[in-house]
């Protein structure tokens, strides 16, 4: 009988061995397998077989399943998480000097990763709010020059553009342009309010952008030419804090420019448009208004005047490639053709839809509304960051591994009592946890103390505030977990390794001086403490060339600002500021050195009698003779500009133009001497004339780009006057200038800058850069440091019976001392071979985005990696010199 | 007065167990059910309410004899304590009761019948 049995399926028992109450397991088992040999000769092997596992399966239910064997584990492990708890706590205060090490660099890292990560939130989180923000693209204009070459990229298009695209193709579903016009005054009962920001714009505008309305609505917005839309802060303004009592919607305010009154009825009032938003209005009016003022054709032209802010909506899913390939192809023929002054529109310009959601980190075009950010920015912020991290969590490796020597005893101890290795883990990563458990709330308040100075920084309004900010919240536990098994996970392996009977006998388990992991720790920190430093080195050399190059003209004690409004001479004004002695000279222009060359018409050189059309962007800068002077720029060929020399732009004529151009556009026309084009004919827009004088090249624009070919000429199309000033008495002299500006214009303010610190704002963003990098870069080798600090310290611990023997046979201080370091040198060599062309490759690339830059000097390359030995060598000697008094026989008689 | 719960499978296996007497192991105990009722037993169902019962002391259970076609594993007999006896009592007893007091109108059976028949007549009248 015995033989014959046939056992049922033994998977099957193993799993109703595996789940059931063991009280009940034999006797179960011993039924279903009565039942099941029965069944066998009743029914077939294979339909008992079959009940078999089907009522296993059927007794895996929760009163047969081992209940009181997972409540036990369960309450086996949280003793034992008890018990590792107050291990971890006794020991992290026995050792209070590692523990303190380990937090504030935990703290730091953490806190400045979290600074890092709200910065990068914030910079990604640009315009995604609006519902329709993944199809809605802005048109931008490209411009070329003859020989094909791209020469600037608007940010805006014509008037004219948006509503015939919408027109010409159904994928283009909704399109808006925004026209800050007039910049007008707004009045309200008895206040009135100078020069507001009113955006004219289209209808479809609401339909584009999810503005959001707290009175009105989207819908009726726009009943008539004569509607306006507040935002709540300009509702506060005109009509109090308790605006929202007041029934503003249907109050007629009043836009006035130059002696003008317009009545506009309040429609509605937004939320002031969120700050991440890559532009902000105060007020949205219908630019029906400003077509009216314009007339219907100027303001829907589509040959020029490319000032107008353009916005599409695309219908879902539609091929934005071809539709801008075929756009481009059919517009411009359509439109505009030929231009009058000769080629064909298409091969001079050409559009391109730009996503909304990639332009304020990755748009830097000619005439953005506002300043954007930069994608380079965020990686660079992004990798910092992170390196911080990881830097706090090597280093916390770094100490906990250096530990071991202690805790071997310990280690052993418990494996003998029979703790697994997974409990040991367990132990030693809870203990990481404790760490970041304390580091978290120092590094709170690090963030809460250090946030007001980086928002001030960046001009940013972060919010952190955990308590009522979930995902803030979440954030920070997640980070917590992630950073104490990063921190604890290779501390925890390393030692849970440690071999019983070495750790009982107190032998060295692990050779202090063995290449080992620790080893590669320990060269990750130097490379991006040596990495970081030569960052910083390329920052602040380039930073320093910048604000130490000559651009060529004259900046010091030059004030400039805006022309009063209103009708009165130019030369009254300037005589009347000339009156003061210490106002040295006085010049208009159109634009002044520091701004953009933005201004250009299209420039024909005479050879004999034939005019041939330049091939470059020759932009123009408008001024008077006083202009040179006033800025020290030099003459080098040719004369200035002298009195009856003004060129007289008038509609539909050519009149004779004087110009004086810079080297470089004598360069790009082929004389290489100066001397030579003087004299020779030029046509610009519609003059013509000659070109008398030949000025040095100087940095008009900012040195990220390269000196253009420039056209001076004299014409009276001035918006801004440049005052130089005597250097003493400055504040009286000021005040010579407020008191002239506002006899010609008492409503505005003069509002006048120092030429220098407009200079200076040109590279403010890198100078922001280079600081916060700067910051960063100094907290990662504060950290690393401290490491390095706790590392040899217990170095020096492990080997101390080494150093006395040493001492004993009579080896000197030095000798200890380059003992300890040797270690760390070669270290050192190979983190500067692997850091320094990784960061080399990194800043190099920065660089790049600087026409003129310094060069990257020897003392550059060399300066981290001697910073990185001195600061090891202040780390040891620091440890050292305390090991090498010790007297031998103190470390020496305890065996 | 001491709570007796006693659920419908419950009480069948219980009684099973008092009919059984020194026999009442999981075989014969499913046997048994089957036999009598005409009805499949899975051993969770069985296990379940036996264990079940066990806890609430209706049950007492004793290792036995292992035997051969059991590949060695030992029998568990089942037998009823003076605490199952009582819950058993109790469950007759509060059948009898409820079965005296029942009147023979209290079958509503009949009225469904009556009303079912009654309504189509309505129906066939009113049109």
């Amino acid at each position: 009988m015995d033989k014959s049995r046939l056992p049922p399926p033994s998977w099957s028992t193993r799993f109703l061995s595996w789940f059931i109450k063991g009280e009940y397991y034999e006797d179960i088992q011993g039924d279903l397998e009565e039942e099941y040999q029965l069944l066998i000769s009743s029914k077939g092997l294979n339909k008992a077989r079959r009940w078999y596992s089907w009522q296993i399966l059927k007794l895996f239910k929760p009163d047969m399943i081992k209940k009181i064997e997972t409540q036990n584990s369960i309450e086996k492990e949280t003793t034992m998480f008890k018990n590792y708890f107050k291990i971890g706590i006794r020991n992290l205060w026995k050792y209070k000097s590692s523990t303190v090490i380990n937090v504030i660099g935990l703290s730091t890292g953490i806190a400045a990763f979290v600074l890092i990560s709200l910065f990068v939130k914030d910079e990604i989180s640009y315009d995604r709010h609006h519902i329709h923000a993944e199809n809605t693209y802005r048109v931008t204009v490209k411009n070329y020059t003859t020989d094909g070459d791209l020469s600037r990229q608007w940010a805006f298009a014509s008037g004219g553009h948006a509503s015939r695209l919408k027109e010409d193709y159904s994928d283009i579903t909704h399109a808006t342009r925004f026209y800050a016009w007039a910049f007008p005054d707004l009045k309200y009962q008895e206040q009135s309010f100078l020069g507001e920001q009113v955006v004219f714009c289209d209808p479809d505008a609401f339909d584009i952008f999810s503005f959001e309305f707290i009175a009105g609505s989207p819908e009726t917005a726009f009943p008539d030419i004569y509607s306006l839309v507040l935002t709540r802060a300009t509702a506060i303004k005109i009509f109090g804090s308790d605006w929202q009592e007041k029934d503003v919607v249907g109050q007629t305010v009043t836009l006035s420019r130059d002696g003008n009154d317009a009545p506009f009825k309040v429609t509605g009032v937004m939320e002031d448009m969120p700050d991440q938003q890559h532009f902000h209005f105060d007020y949205l009016a219908p630019i029906r208004f400003v077509e009216m003022i314009l007339g219907e054709d100027a303001a829907n032209n589509v040959g020029g005047n490319y000032n107008w802010l353009t916005y599409i909506r695309t219908s879902e899913g539609a091929d934005i490639p071809s539709l801008t390939e075929n756009a481009n192809d059919e517009f411009w023929d359509k439109y505009i053709g030929q231009f009058s002054s000769g080629g064909n529109a298409r091969d001079f310009y050409d559009f391109e839809f730009q996503p909304l959601l990639d332009i304020h980190l990755t748009s830097n075009l000619e005439g953005e509304y506002e300043t954007n950010g930069s994608l380079e920015q965020v990686y660079i912020f992004s990798i910092i960051g992170i390196l911080l991290l990881l830097v706090a969590c090597v280093n916390y490796m770094n100490i906990a591994t250096s530990h071991y020597s202690r805790r071997m005893k310990e280690v052993g101890v418990r494996k003998v009592i029979g703790a697994l290795r997974s409990s040991l883990i367990k132990q030693f990563l809870s203990e990481s946890l404790i760490v970041v458990i304390v580091s978290i709330p120092l590094a709170v308040v690090l963030i809460s103390l250090a946030l007001p100075y980086l928002n001030e920084f960046v001009q940013k309004e972060l919010i952190f505030n955990p308590l009522i900010q979930l995902d803030i919240l979440i954030g920070l536990v997640l980070l917590m977990l992630m950073v104490s098994s990063m921190a604890g996970f290779y501390p925890a392996f390393f030692l849970s390794r440690i071999n019983l009977v070495q750790a009982l006998k107190g032998e060295q388990a692990m050779n202090a001086s063995k290449w080992n992991f620790r080893s590669f720790l320990v060269t990750f920190q130097y490379i991006v403490t040596i990495g970081l430093i030569f960052a910083i080195g390329v920052i602040e050399s380039q930073m320093d060339f910048i604000r130490n190059s000559d651009p060529g003209f004259d900046r010091e004690q030059m004030v400039s600002m805006w022309l009063p409004r209103g009708n009165y001479s130019n030369e009254t004004f300037r005589s009347e500021l000339l009156k003061h002695p210490n106002v040295e000279k006085a010049a208009f222009s159109s634009r002044i050195p520091t701004g953009r060359l933005a201004d250009n018409w299209g420039s024909r050189f005479f050879k004999g009698d034939s005019a041939i059309a330049t091939n470059f962007r020759l932009p123009i800068v408008a001024v008077d003779k006083y202009f040179l002077d006033a800025y020290s720029i030099d003459i080098v060929a040719g004369e200035n500009f002298r009195e009856g020399m003004a060129t007289n732009f008038q509609q539909d004529t050519i009149v004779t133009g004087y110009y004086v151009i810079n080297e470089a556009a004598s360069k790009a026309l082929g004389f290489n001497d100066p001397a030579e084009i003087v004299g020779q004919k030029l046509g610009y827009g519609p003059s013509e004339g000659r070109i008398i004088g030949v000025m040095e090249d100087f940095h008009f624009e900012s040195l990220y780009s390269p000196i253009v070919p420039t056209v001076f000429l004299v014409s009276d199309r001035y918006r801004r006057i440049s005052i130089k000033i005597a250097p003493e008495n400055t504040r009286e002299s000021l005040d010579h200038i407020e008191n002239v500006y506002a006899q010609f214009d008492a409503e505005t303010d003069p509002n006048y800058r120092f030429v220098d610190d407009l200079f200076n704002e040109q590279y403010q963003q890198e100078e922001r850069l280079g600081t916060m990098i700067k910051v960063f870069a100094a907290i990662a080798i504060l950290i690393g440091c401290l490491g390095l600090i706790g590392m040899v310290g217990f170095i020096i611990e492990t080997k101390i019976k080494e150093i006395g023997v040493r001492k004993v046979l009579g080896a000197s201080s030095t000798n200890i001392w380059m003992i300890i370091s040797n270690r760390f040198l070669i270290l050192i060599g190979i983190a500067f071979l692997l850091g320094l062309p990784l960061s080399y490759w990194f800043m190099t690339d920065w660089l790049e985005n600087f026409v003129y830059r310094t060069p990257v000097s020897v003392i550059l390359v060399l300066t981290p990696a001697i910073a990185a030995v001195l600061l090891t060598f202040l780390a040891i000697a620091y440890q050292t010199i305390h090991a090498t008094k010790v007297n031998p026989v103190e470390c020496l008689k305890d065996e | 007065m001491k709570e007796y719960q006693l659920g419908e499978f419950e009480e069948i296996v219980l009684l099973t167990v008092a009919i059984l007497h020194d026999d009442a192991y999981g075989v014969s105990i499913k046997e048994d059910i089957e036999k009598r009722l005409e009805r499949k037993v899975s051993v969770s169902a069985l296990q379940t309410a036996l264990r079940r019962m066990e806890k609430k002391d209706y049950l007492k259970s004793e290792f036995g004899e292992a035997t051969a076609i059991r590949g060695g594993k030992r029998k568990r007999y089942f037998k009823v304590t003076k605490t199952g006896k009582a819950a058993l009592d109790h469950a007759k007893e509060t059948r009898m009761k409820l079965w005296s007091a029942m009147p023979d109108v209290s079958y509503e059976f009949i009225k469904v019948w009556i009303s079912r028949d009654y309504l189509p007549h309505l129906g066939q009248h009113a049109s």
